[in-house]
C-alpha cells in the first residue's frame, strides 16, 4: 500500500505478498480485473454449455450426451446453469461491477471507490455465488433449487454492496471541477444503474427471503393456483430473476457505447443531456413497470412474466439513444478499429432485437411467452449478444489501460466479423421458429422438415460462432504473454481522466495529486493542426496544441 | 502568495478541496503542480461525507426491502386461507422501549456536543441496553405465540408476523453492533470523529425505530 507519511509527500511503497496483492487486495483496479476474469471464466463455461445444448438438440440419442437424453430434468438444469452464469456473472456483473470498479473512480478523478473493503467483500461474495450456482447443477433437484436460491441471495447482496459503493463514489468522490454535466456518459450510466440496482436487488432479496422461508420453514407466502403447489421449478425462477436484470445489464452498455462512439467518431456526444435523460428514463420506466408488477403480485414468482411490458418500456429512451448515436456518427471522422466495429455491431443488434421487441410488447400475441423460440431469439440478441458486444468493445478500448498493451487489431477484426455474422445466423432463424410454432399445422410433414433443417442450420451456425470465440482467447493470451508494451499513455486520443492517470502504479492512480477538471467529457476540436481533442484536465488559458502534445 | 510558506499553501489547498463531490473549478490558475494540467495535492484525511451518504443509501435499500415484503403481505392477506394473528400485548411495551432508546441516543449526542464524554458514555450504554431489551422483548413475544400453538408455518398470517419481526430484529441487531462499535472504538486514529460516528449510528437507529412502528401498524391494522 502507498502511504503519504513522508514529509515531501512521496508515496512510501511497501511490497505486499501475492495473496494480499491480488486475491485480497482492496484496490479498485485489481478488483475490477478480478470481476472481468471471473466473467471470462463464466463466458467460457456458458458457451460450452450452449454448445452441448445445441448438439443435444441435433442428436438427442445416446452419444456423448447420453446422460442428458435420459432425463429432461438434466437438460433443464443445464439450461438454468447456462442462463444463470451468463446473465448474473457476465451480463450483469462484468459491465457494472467489473468495468465500473476499474474505471468509475478513474473517470471522476478519485483514487479509490468510497468503501474499498466493501468492494473486495462484494467480489468474493459474487465468487461464492458462482461456486454455489455451479454446485447446484450437480445436486438432486430439491437441494439444487435451495442451493441455487442461496447463491442468488449472495449475488443480490454483492450487487447491493457494489451499488451503494458506486453511488457514494459518484456522489461524494468527484474531483474538483467534475460537476454533474461534466461527468462522462459512462459514469452517468454506472451511477444510474447503481441507483436502479439498489432498488431492484432489495426487492429480489426480499423475494429470496420468502422463497427460502417457504423451502426451509414450510411457510406459504405465495398464492398458488390449485395443482401448481410447487411449480417453482428452476426455469421459472430463473426468468423471474432474469427479467429484472434486463435494465441492470443494458444500462452500463449504453454508457460504454455512447462514450466509445464519441471517442472514435471524434465528435461530441450529440444531445448529451438528452442521452443522460434517456438513461434515467431507462432506469425509471424499467423500474416502475417491473416494480409495479412485483408489488401488485406480492413478488410471486409464479405470476405471469412481464416481458411484454418490459420490452415496450424501452421504446422511447432507446429511440433517443439511437438518434443520439446516429447524430454523433453524422459527419464524424470515424476510426474503424475493432472497438468501434463492436460498437457499431451493438447498435445493429440492438436495433434488430428492438424491432422484435415491438412484436413482443403486443401482450395479446401468443408468442409473448417465456419459453418460446421467438423470446429466446429476442432475449439473446438484445440482452445477451448486444451486451457482450459492448463488453468486447470496452475491452479492446481499455486494454491499454488494463495491461499497458494493445490487443491485435487484424485478429480482432476477424473475430468481430465472424461473430457478427454468426450471431445473426443463430438468432434470426430462432425468431422464425417461434413464429412457425404458431402458424404451423401440426400434421404437416413439410413444416416439420423445414423446422428440422432450420434447427440444424442454427446448430451449425452456433458451433461456428462459438469456435470463432477462440480467436479472442488467442488474441488475449498472445497479447498478455507476448504483446509489446505501448509507451503512449493515451493511445486513442481520448479526453477523459483515466488516460491521464499514472499507468502501472497499483495503489495510487494520480500519484498523490488530484486532477482538476475544466470542461465536459467530449471536447473535440477539428480545427487544430496537431491534436483534435482537449482533455478534461487541461487548464483553459493554457490550451495550445503543443502543450497538449507535451502532456502525453 | 507572498510571505506564505509551501506548507501553508498546501494547508489552504487541502481545506479547499476537502469536501470533494465535484465543486466548481478555481477561476484562475490551478495551484500549479505541473504547468498545463490542473492538479492539486490530495488531502490526507478523506471527507466523512461518504459515510453519511452510504448510510442514507443503505437505509433506502432496506426501506425498499421491507416495502417489498409489505406488498407481499397486502396481496397475500386478501386470500381465502388468511387467518388473522392476535398480536401479543408485549409488542406495545417493546415499542415504548425502542422509542425510549432513540430518546436516550439523542440525549447522549447532545451531551457529546457539550463535551461531556462521561455522560455521553453512560447514556450511550443505556441506549444499547434498551436496544438489547427490545430484542429480548421480541423473543418473549415469539414465545407467547408459540405457547398458544402459533408457529411460523401455522398460517400465512403467522408466517408474516414471524418474518417481519425476525428480519427487523436482524437489522436492529446490526444497529446494536454499531452502538457497541461507537462505545468501544478508539477514535484518536479513526477516519471519522466520535460525533460523526454517533450521528450516523443515530440516523440508522431512528430509521429502525420508524420502521418498527410502520411494521407494527401494518400487522395490527392489516390483520
Amino acid at each position: 500500500m502507498a502511504t503519504y507519511d513522508s514529509e515531501d509527500g512521496t508515496p512510501l511503497v511497501t511490497k505486499p505478498g501475492f495473496l494480499s496483492r491480488y486475491l485480497f487486495s482492496n484496490n479498485h483496479k485489481i478488483i475490477g480485473l478480478e470481476y472481468l476474469w471471473l466473467a471470462m471464466l463464466c463466458v467460457f463455461l456458458g458457451m460450452a454449455m450452449s454448445l452441448l445444448m445445441r448438439v443435444h438438440l441435433m442428436w438427442p440419442g445416446p452419444g456423448f450426451l447420453g446422460g442428458l437424453a435420459d432425463s429432461p430434468e438434466r437438460y433443464a438444469a443445464l439450461t438454468l446453469l447456462h442462463g444463470s452464469l451468463m446473465v448474473f456473472f457476465v451480463l450483469t456483473a462484468a459491465p457494472q461491477a467489473g468495468l465500473g470498479s476499474y474505471f468509475l473512480p478513474l473517470q471522476i478523478g478519485a483514487n479509490e471507490v468510497a468503501f474499498p473493503n466493501l468492494n473486495i467483500f462484494a467480489f468474493w461474495t459474487t465468487a461464492a455465488s458462482v461456486a454455489g450456482i455451479t454446485t447446484a447443477f450437480f445436486l438432486p433437484a430439491s437441494q439444487a433449487i435451495l442451493v441455487w436460491t442461496l447463491s442468488v441471495v449472495a449475488f443480490c447482496v454483492a450487487s447491493l454492496l457494489v451499488a451503494v459503493n458506486f453511488s457514494v463514489t459518484a456522489i461524494d468522490l468527484r474531483t474538483k471541477g467534475m460537476t454533474l454535466p461534466r461527468m462522462p456518459v459512462t459514469v452517468w450510466a454506472w451511477f444510474i444503474n447503481a441507483i436502479l440496482s439498489m432498488l431492484i436487488f432489495s426487492i429480489l432479496l426480499a423475494a429470496c427471503a420468502l422463497l427460502l422461508a417457504n423451502r426451509l420453514l414450510g411457510t406459504q407466502f405465495f398464492l398458488t393456483a390449485p395443482g401448481m403447489v410447487d411449480a417453482l421449478d428452476g426455469q421459472r425462477l430463473f426468468w423471474f430473476f432474469a427479467q429484472a436484470q434486463v435494465y441492470v445489464a443494458m444500462l452500463p452498455c449504453f454508457g460504454i457505447v455512447t462514450h466509445l462512439l464519441a471517442t472514435f467518431a471524434r465528435r461530441p456526444v450529440w444531445k448529451e443531456r438528452m442521452v443522460v435523460l434517456a438513461l434515467c428514463g431507462v432506469g425509471l420506466f424499467g423500474f416502475c413497470i417491473w416494480g409495479f408488477h412485483m408489488f401488485n403480485t406480492g413478488m410471486n414468482p409464479g405470476s405471469p412474466m412481464v416481458f411484454a411490458l418490459l420490452a415496450s418500456s424501452l421504446g422511447i429512451p432507446a429511440s433517443i439513444l439511437l438518434l443520439s448515436w446516429f447524430g454523433t456518427l453524422w459527419n464524424g471522422r470515424m476510426r474503424l478499429n475493432t472497438s468501434m466495429l463492436f460498437v457499431l455491431g451493438f447498435i445493429s443488434l440492438f436495433l434488430s432485437g428492438g424491432l422484435s421487441g415491438i412484436f413482443l410488447s403486443r401482450g395479446d400475441l401468443p408468442i409473448a411467452t417465456s419459453g418460446n423460440d421467438f423470446v429466446t431469439g429476442h432475449f439473446h440478441l438484445v440482452m445477451g449478444v448486444a451486451a457482450t458486444f459492448a463488453i468486447l468493445a470496452a475491452l479492446f478500448f481499455w486494454f491499454p489501460k488494463l495491461y499497458g498493451k494493445r490487443l491485435n487489431e487484424p485478429l480482432g477484426k476477424l473475430h468481430f466479423w465472424l461473430t457478427f455474422a454468426g450471431v445473426y445466423c443463430v438468432f434470426m432463424p430462432m425468431h422464425w421458429l417461434g413464429l412457425m410454432d404458431h402458424v404451423r399445422n401440426p400434421m404437416s410433414v413439410a413444416g416439420a422438415t423445414n423446422e428440422g433443417s432450420m434447427r440444424t442450420f442454427i446448430t451449425v451456425a452456433a458451433v461456428v460462432t462459438i469456435l470463432a470465440q477462440t480467436l479472442f482467447f488467442v488474441n488475449l493470451l498472445a497479447t498478455l504473454l507476448g504483446g509489446r508494451r505501448i509507451l503512449e499513455r493515451n493511445p486513442w486520443r481520448a479526453t477523459t481522466l483515466e488516460w491521464i492517470a499514472v499507468a502501472h502504479v497499483r495503489d495510487d492512480d494520480f500519484a498523490g495529486l488530484q486532477p482538476v477538471v475544466h470542461r465536459g467529457a467530449y471536447v473535440f476540436d477539428e480545427a487544430s493542426a496537431i491534436e483534435d481533442f482537449i482533455p478534461q484536465d487541461v487548464t483553459p488559458q493554457k490550451v495550445t496544441p503543443q502543450q497538449i502534445a507535451k502532456g502525453q | 502568495m507572498p510571505g506564505a510558506t509551501l506548507d501553508d499553501e498546501i494547508e489552504i489547498i487541502i481545506e479547499d478541496i476537502g469536501g470533494g463531490g465535484g465543486g466548481k473549478p478555481p477561476a484562475g490558475g490551478d495551484g500549479g503542480d505541473d504547468g498545463d494540467r490542473g492538479k492539486r495535492r490530495r488531502p490526507s484525511q478523506p471527507s466523512p461525507r461518504r459515510y453519511y451518504t452510504g448510510v442514507a443509501l443503505g437505509i433506502l435499500s432496506i426501506l425498499m426491502f421491507f416495502m417489498a415484503l409489505a406488498s407481499a403481505f397486502i396481496v397475500r392477506r386478501s386470500a381465502h386461507d388468511w387467518v388473522p394473528v392476535h398480536l401479543p400485548a408485549i409488542l406495545w411495551l417493546n415499542t415504548l422501549v425502542l422509542l425510549a432508546s432513540s430518546a436516550t441516543l439523542e440525549y447522549a449526542r447532545h451531551r457529546l456536543a457539550n463535551g461531556e464524554l462521561a455522560r455521553f458514555r453512560n447514556l450511550w450504554t443505556v441506549t444499547t441496553l434498551l436496544g438489547v431489551l427490545f430484542l429480548a422483548g421480541q423473543i418473549v413475544a415469539w414465545r407467547q405465540l408459540a405457547l398458544q400453538g402459533i408457529f411460523v408455518a401455522s398460517n400465512p398470517g403467522s408466517s408474516f408476523f414471524y418474518i417481519f419481526t425476525g428480519l427487523h430484529g436482524v437489522h436492529l441487531l446490526g444497529g446494536v453492533v454499531a452502538l457497541l462499535y461507537v462505545a468501544v472504538r478508539n477514535f484518536d486514529k479513526a477516519k471519522v470523529s466520535r460525533s460523526v460516528a454517533a450521528e450516523i449510528t443515530g440516523h440508522y437507529w431512528h430509521f429502525m425505530d420508524g420502521l418498527w412502528i410502520f411494521l407494527l401498524l401494518l400487522l395490527s391494522l392489516g390483520k
